[in-house]
């Protein structure tokens, strides 16, 4: 029988998991309902978080699961609980009305995932863990960017923002050894955590001078 | 004395003990109080940068070389325009009932962050944390936009966040580019990310990953910077933010965003070794130049063609260093220190006519003004002359500058377009500012303000300005061309 190495179980587990943040991504893109969308994102988030152990386990990095952690209390637990207060507290209706139908949402994610691979193909050879992770965030880049234009609701518009912002770190994964050195990676939590929170403070007073959350009402300021 | 970290960390406290204070007024004194001191501070880091060449803090976290102050030397001068003028123009929306003590405590606690997160971008050694403090400074800055709480300046603040973080995640995968390219030419599990180290190190990179490293931070902070095409949040951002933010935004913030792209720049350069960053720079740059141009000329809002402004002068400033001659550069760094304080009184300017007036529709200010706040308009017809280009003020020789010395690296066809493209911004700017200003008014207004309302602060900015414009200090003289070399690559 043939021997795996522990690098190479990493490596798989690796790859396991960001094929699984596609597949969620994909799932989030024909989602229809705002607090399925929160918890999509939630699930999206604990893989990637995941990634983050796996790497710190299997190099024994001690600053990488401090990564994974903030990952975990972070993006998997106190922004959906953030967002999920904000969408109850402001009773919006849970529909999202979106300008594609999802069979040509689908469609245009999947030829994203191929562009995704394209674009990704020169830089194969410097990934250290994992197979098609590069791939699969520039992917996520460019869905995050779809879903941005494709949902007129504030709220999911932020999670597009989140979207592109997980492709991000994913791709900081897969193309360096560690990820970022921590003084950035602590930077970049907080300054999500506060944009989140800044979006949500802003999303409140559009609610209550629009009396409403469509984003496409936005439309005053032209020229 | 550990001069950086008191620039840095002098606003950060001040922003909250602004939370603590009791009235508008203290907040507006201890603000004017703090930037001053932070000018003077930075006056002194000019001269230690010119004695040592590079300063660093905090075991290298923090880094200053000439590009560095020159910035921070902009950042404090614009910040203690915009405080001196703040004081007086809040208290007078307050008197007019247009906003609430809970907004002006607000801008007070967020501005002096905003000024924090700027100084900590220009002193930043590691580029990602360069990158956090950019967004930091696009966060603190995004809810003084939808200060008024009017449904158009929420929609500007929404517009304004949204593709600015857009942007931002993209400056990010840029970084994230350039950390993969030094991983890779490093054995090392976490090699350094320092700038100082970066630049030691750059003809080892993959070209290829720095390239689209480098695609990825124009296009990011690009956005930032209002680049055209990705300028559209601009003008709304510009127009329905409170006159002293609109001043710091146009000030400083957009050359904050360029000084980032700039260090990319700077790496791409020095990597490749091509004119690669420079041609994309200059495209983005004249594009930014030739669209801003008939904006301004059919613009109906007197702070959205102000902000259309302020976007041709920095397709200008691009420009000036994508032409990359050490002439052009010196233009450019030139041409961002006038620009700086050029075009905060004009917005100071716009801020009093629209308390007088309650608009800033064109159509329904002019004309006559003159007749009605005389010393604001006559604050504002200088500073105008000054936008435009006119002679004796700084603008028109550092457009010479970059012109001249286009023509004479043999740029002719890039030279001849950024004078058209002035050309038909000084005809847009001229005919607009004399349509409101000259005249006789048709309406009667009074004015309800003190004549002198925010007075001070505009002639702090316009006499500075002068003084510059006529006599450039040796020290800062040689700043700048220690900055432009730096850009060069020459140093």
């Amino acid at each position: 029988m043939q021997t795996v190495t522990p690098a190479q179980i990493g490596s798989q587990l690796v790859t396991l998991m960001a094929a699984l943040m596609l597949v969620v991504q994909l799932l989030l893109v024909v989602q229809r309902m705002l607090l399925a969308s929160i918890r999509l994102f939630a699930i999206r988030s604990f893989f990637l978080a995941g990634i983050a152990g796996v790497i710190a386990f299997f190099h024994n990095a001690t600053h990488v699961y401090l990564v994974a952690v903030l990952t975990l209390i972070g993006k998997v637990v106190f922004l959906p609980w953030l967002l999920n207060r904000q969408v109850r507290r402001i009773r919006i209706t849970q529909e999202i009305e979106p300008m594609l139908n999802a069979p040509m949402a689908m469609l245009l994610c999947g030829s994203f995932t191929l562009l995704g691979y394209v674009v990704a193909r020169p830089f194969t050879s410097l990934e250290r863990l994992g197979n098609n992770t590069l791939a699969i965030a520039i992917t996520l880049v460019l869905t995050g960017f779809f879903l941005m234009f494709n949902r007129r609701k504030a709220i999911t518009q932020v999670l597009a923002l989140l979207t592109v912002e997980n492709g991000v770190m994913l791709a900081a994964v897969a193309l360096t050894t560690y990820g970022m050195p921590l003084v950035v990676e602590l930077g970049i939590f907080f300054d999500v955590m506060v944009a989140v929170m800044i979006l949500g403070i802003l999303v409140y007073r559009i609610r209550e001078s629009f009396d409403s959350m469509d984003t496409s009402k936005l439309s005053q300021l032209k020229g | 004395m550990p001069l950086l970290t008191f620039i840095l960390f002098a606003p950060a406290a001040v922003g909250l003990a602004n939370l603590l204070l009791p009235r508008g007024r203290l907040m507006a004194s201890l603000s004017v109080l703090t930037f001053g001191a932070t000018l003077v501070l930075s006056i002194m880091l000019l001269e230690q940068v010119l004695r040592f060449g590079v300063i660093t803090e905090w075991d290298g976290f923090l880094y200053a070389d000439a590009l560095s102050a020159l910035m921070v030397l902009l950042i404090s001068a614009v910040s203690l325009g915009s405080s001196l003028y703040a004081g007086r123009y809040f208290q007078r929306d307050l008197d007019d009932k247009a906003i609430t003590p809970g907004r002006v405590r607000e801008f007070f606690v967020l501005t002096p962050l905003f000024v924090a997160g700027m100084f900590l971008v220009v002193l930043a050694n590691n580029l990602g944390v360069m990158w956090a403090a950019v967004e930091a400074t696009a966060l603190s800055s995004v809810l003084l936009v939808a200060l008024y709480n009017r449904p158009t300046s929420l929609e500007a603040a929404w517009k304004y966040i949204m593709l600015g973080s857009l942007g931002l995640a993209l400056a990010l995968l840029g970084t994230v580019f350039v950390y993969a390219a030094a991983c890779k030419s490093n054995p090392q599990p976490l090699p350094s990310f320092n700038w100082s180290h970066l630049m030691t190190v750059a003809h080892l990179f993959d070209p290829k990953l720095i390239q689209i490293a480098f695609v990825f931070a124009l296009l990011g902070y690009g956005t930032k910077a209002g680049l055209a095409p990705m300028h559209t949040w601009l003008p709304d951002a510009h127009s329905e933010a409170p006159s002293p933010t609109s001043a710091m935004l146009s000030g400083v913030s957009l050359k904050i965003a360029l000084y980032a792209l700039l260090r990319f720049h700077i790496l791409t350069t020095a990597c490749l070794g091509s004119g690669f960053s420079r041609h994309l720079l200059l495209g983005f740059g004249l594009f930014s130049m030739l669209l801003a141009a008939p904006f301004i000329l059919v613009q109906r809002n007197l702070k959205r063609m102000l902000a259309y402004s302020s976007l041709e002068h920095v397709g200008l400033i691009c420009t000036g260093i994508a032409l990359n001659t050490p002439v052009t550069i010196f233009g450019a760094l030139l041409h961002m220190g006038y620009h700086a304080l050029t075009k905060p009184v004009l917005f100071f300017a716009a801020g009093n006519i629209h308390q007088t007036c309650h608009t800033l529709e064109l159509r329904l200010i002019g004309p006559g003004l003159v007749k009605v706040v005389p010393a604001t308009v006559l604050l504002m017809a200088l500073a105008g002359m000054a936008a435009i280009g006119l002679p004796p003020f700084g603008l028109f020789f550092s457009e010479l500058t970059v012109i001249s010395g286009g023509i004479a690296a043999g740029q002719i066809a890039v030279s001849v377009l950024v004078l058209a493209a002035l050309i038909l911004s000084f005809c847009g700017l001229l005919q607009q500012f004399t349509r409101i200003l000259l005249g006789t008014p048709k309406q009667e207004r009074k004015d309800p303000g003190t004549r002198f309302d925010g007075v001070p602060a505009m002639a702090f900015m316009l006499g500075t300005l002068l003084l510059f414009s006529i006599w450039l200090p040796e020290s800062l003289r040689k700043i700048m061309h220690q900055a432009a070399g730096i850009i060069g690559g020459t140093r």
